[in-house]
């Protein structure tokens, strides 16, 4: 069981996807990116699940893959009702929670 | 049945008692709240139940005649004393009273349906009316020194009321005021007296006064007798406090007959005739001083008076005078008998001379002497019952007047003759100055204004006079004619039988009455001056100190309400100068103090609490700024603090 490159792979994921997230403007291209930090999670738990023979690691890969679809959908409406409301899908131009 | 403490065990009891003073309460009750509704009728409430009275206190008369005594009483205030009782008690002395009030009230209210015909405030008087008549009848009636007390402050509330009855004349109410404070003045001292009592085992009951001698030391006896007959004095109106009954005269005329003639003036002689047995000699030689100074006093004084109801009122401070002097001859031998004797017979009498004068000032309106005369022809009734009670006034054989005044000239002469000639000079001038009054309004020409119009009173104001006519002319001798079976003065108590009719004292009263008679018709009526020719400036200048009434008021004026009122409006400028300075200065010391913590409140506190909020809102500016809103900076703050703490946490 190679172990180590598919931990490397994992990490790569994460890496992007944290890069993504503090890169991005658009929100969709954030929504990707917090996608792809949780498929590096659920490659985690896969790969520790074979490793320490879990089968409960592969129900929270489940859960997560759900968890991912959830909240694209959530996501997607909150982009959509933002782009109505504000004219914009940048996510640095909606501050209205700024203090 | 058991008696309660201070009762004679051989009283019966009596509920029917309650009724007496209780029929003319219901009456008070019922005009005070329904009288203008009533209208009318209301005098008839009043009269109704006056004669209910008079009925049961009639009515009692077997029992009393037979020696017996009634009494009813009820526990009070037992959480002090479990034995305590509060009750009526008749014996012969307050059935004479109850008698005389009941009748007299009855025929006093019946006349003044006819005499208050025109007022106002018709159904009041009679309800004022009433309640003297139950609080007269519960001062009668009390067994105890409490309950005489409440009755005795009540008849003088009442007093007061029906003085200032027209209370829009500023005399009356003045009168009535003056009536209120002089006789308080007395009213204090019986209150001490009975606050001495109250210190002595059962010394509030009448029943145990004669008892008392044994305990209390002479000294105590005469100071307790002398504040009660300082009492007696203020509502009896006996010298020095008499100066309130003719200035009482403000009053409607039935108010002057029957409170400040028959009833309540003669509490005081009850009073004294009921606390006999606390008298010491001493204490009775006061009284006997002070009655013979008022008798004679007020009889010079009604000499020379030109208001027919204030002469009235001096010769009821005279005749009071002289009851007074019958109690100061001594118990021994029934002296309080006498006075209660001469107290009947003045009642009726006397009742009858103020119902008289008022039927002439009803109709002419006037009551100064001097423009008055020659009413016989127009108001014959009236003229013929004024004169009847003159003459028994006067003490004419065989009038109620003459047996009682008799009867104590006899005990005067018993006890030391100069008393019996001054009492006999007494008479004299009584019989003058009635006399004096009698031909003045009736006899002679008539006066200019009033003979027109003035006309005899209508048959309710009549009828009530006839019937004390009668009873002025027969009640002495039914009731008490020496020499025959005298049953009052053996209601009273009196065992001992007098020596019958004596004929000299008989003989020098007539002489007195005869003489005193002529001097009204020489010198009151013809106006001539009987002095000699060098006597004459003695007599104007004491005419002038009688008709002054001794400068009694005027020396009250000047030594004692001057100095008062004097102090009084000192001590108001004291008010101003001191007190009210004091008050202000507190006021504005206060106000000095408030500012100071305002300011304080201001400078200090105001601006901790505002340091505080400019503290909060610094920091809250300062920390806004972390709120971009940038989900991005957000997200790098989550990044570095997680590489951060996984550093840091790194094992």
């Amino acid at each position: 069981m190679p172990v180590q490159p598919l931990l490397l792979l994992s990490h790569a994921l994460f890496s992007l996807g944290v890069y993504g997230i503090l890169t991005r403007r658009n929100a969709v291209g954030l929504l990707l990116a917090v996608e792809l930090i949780l498929n590096a999670a659920a490659l985690n738990f896969v790969l520790f699940g074979r490793v320490f023979a879990h089968v409960q690691a592969q129900a929270f890969a489940l859960f997560i893959i759900a968890l991912a679809a959830c909240e694209a959908v959530v996501g997607l409406a909150i982009i959509l009702a933002l782009s109505r409301h504000a004219k914009t899908v940048l996510a640095d131009q909606a501050d209205l929670l700024r203090g | 049945m058991t008696h309660p403490a201070g009762l004679a065990s051989t009283a019966l009891v009596a509920p029917q008692l309650l009724l007496i003073p209780g029929l003319p309460l219901a009456a008070f009750t019922i005009l005070i709240f329904a009288g203008r509704r009533l209208g009318r009728m209301s005098a008839w409430v009043a009269v109704a139940a006056l004669a209910g009275a008079a009925g049961v206190s009639w009515g009692l008369s077997p029992t009393i005649w037979a020696g017996q005594q009634l009494a009813f009483s009820w526990p009070w205030l037992t959480a002090i004393d479990p034995r305590w009782a509060l009750g009526f008690a008749v014996d012969g002395l307050s059935w004479v009273m109850l008698a005389v009030v009941t009748s007299i009230g009855t025929l006093i209210a019946t006349y003044s349906i006819g005499y208050m015909r025109a007022d106002p405030r018709f159904s009041r008087f009679f309800a004022y009316l009433s309640l003297f008549c139950a609080s007269m009848l519960t001062l009668v009636l009390a067994d105890n020194f409490v309950l005489l007390y409440a009755g005795w402050e009540l008849v003088g509330l009442c007093s007061y009321l029906l003085i200032s009855f027209w209370f829009e004349k500023p005399s009356a109410a003045e009168a009535g005021r003056k009536a209120f404070i002089t006789t308080r003045i007395g009213d204090t001292g019986l209150l001490l007296a009975i606050l001495l009592l109250s210190l002595v085992p059962g010394g509030l009951q009448f029943s145990r006064l004669s008892g008392l001698h044994h305990i209390l030391p002479g000294a105590d006896r005469t100071l307790i007798s002398l504040l009660i007959f300082l009492g007696a004095a203020g509502k009896s109106a006996q010298v020095p406090l008499h100066v309130w009954l003719p200035d009482a005269m403000e009053g409607p005329a039935p108010v002057s007959a029957l409170i400040h003639a028959a009833t309540m003036v003669a509490a005081g002689i009850y009073l004294v005739a009921r606390t006999l047995p606390l008298f010491t000699p001493q204490s009775l030689h006061v009284v006997l001083t002070v009655g013979l100074l008022t008798h004679l006093l007020a009889g010079t004084i009604a000499l020379t008076q030109t208001d027919v109801k204030r002469v009235l009122a001096y010769s009821t401070i005279s005749q009071l005078g002289l009851m007074t002097s019958a109690l100061g001859l001594g118990s021994l031998r029934g002296a309080s008998a006498l006075a209660m004797f001469h107290l009947v017979t003045h009642a009726c009498f006397k009742a009858l001379l103020f119902l008289a004068a008022g039927s002439v000032i009803h109709a002419t309106h006037e009551q100064d002497l001097s423009r008055l005369g020659g009413l016989r022809r127009a108001m014959p009734w009236t003229a013929a019952l004024f004169l009847l009670a003159s003459l028994a006034m006067s003490g004419v054989f065989p009038l109620s007047g003459f047996w009682s005044k008799d009867a104590i000239l006899l005990e005067a002469w018993h006890v030391h003759e100069a008393l019996f000639w001054l009492l006999l000079g007494g008479a004299a001038i009584t019989a003058a100055y009635i006399f004096r009054l009698y031909l003045r309004c009736f006899e002679g020409p008539a006066a200019a204004h009033d003979a027109s119009h003035a006309h005899e009173s209508p048959f309710i104001m009549v009828a009530p006079m006839a019937v004390l006519g009668v009873a002025a002319a027969v009640i002495g001798w039914l009731a008490g004619s020496p020499g025959t079976h005298h049953p009052l003065l053996h209601v009273l108590g009196v065992t001992e039988r007098h020596e019958g009719l004596d004929i000299p004292v008989l003989v020098l009263s007539t002489l007195a009455a005869c003489s005193g008679i002529g001097l009204a018709w020489v010198a009151g009526f013809h106006r001539r001056n009987v002095l000699p020719a060098p006597l004459r400036p003695l007599g104007h200048r004491l005419y002038a100190l009688a008709a002054n009434k001794y400068y009694v008021d005027e020396f009250y004026a000047r030594w004692i309400v001057q100095p008062f009122l004097a102090a009084a409006e000192r001590l108001a400028v004291f008010d101003q100068r001191v007190i009210d300075a004091t008050v202000d200065g507190v006021g504005r010391l206060g106000t000095t103090i408030g500012e100071l913590k305002e300011r304080f409140d201001r400078l200090v506190v105001d601006r901790l609490v505002n340091a505080a909020a400019e503290t909060a809102r610094g920091l809250g500016m300062f920390l806004r700024r972390l709120q971009t809103g940038i989900v991005h900076q957000y997200l790098l703050v989550v990044v570095v603090a997680v590489v951060v703490l996984s550093l840091a946490l790194r094992r």
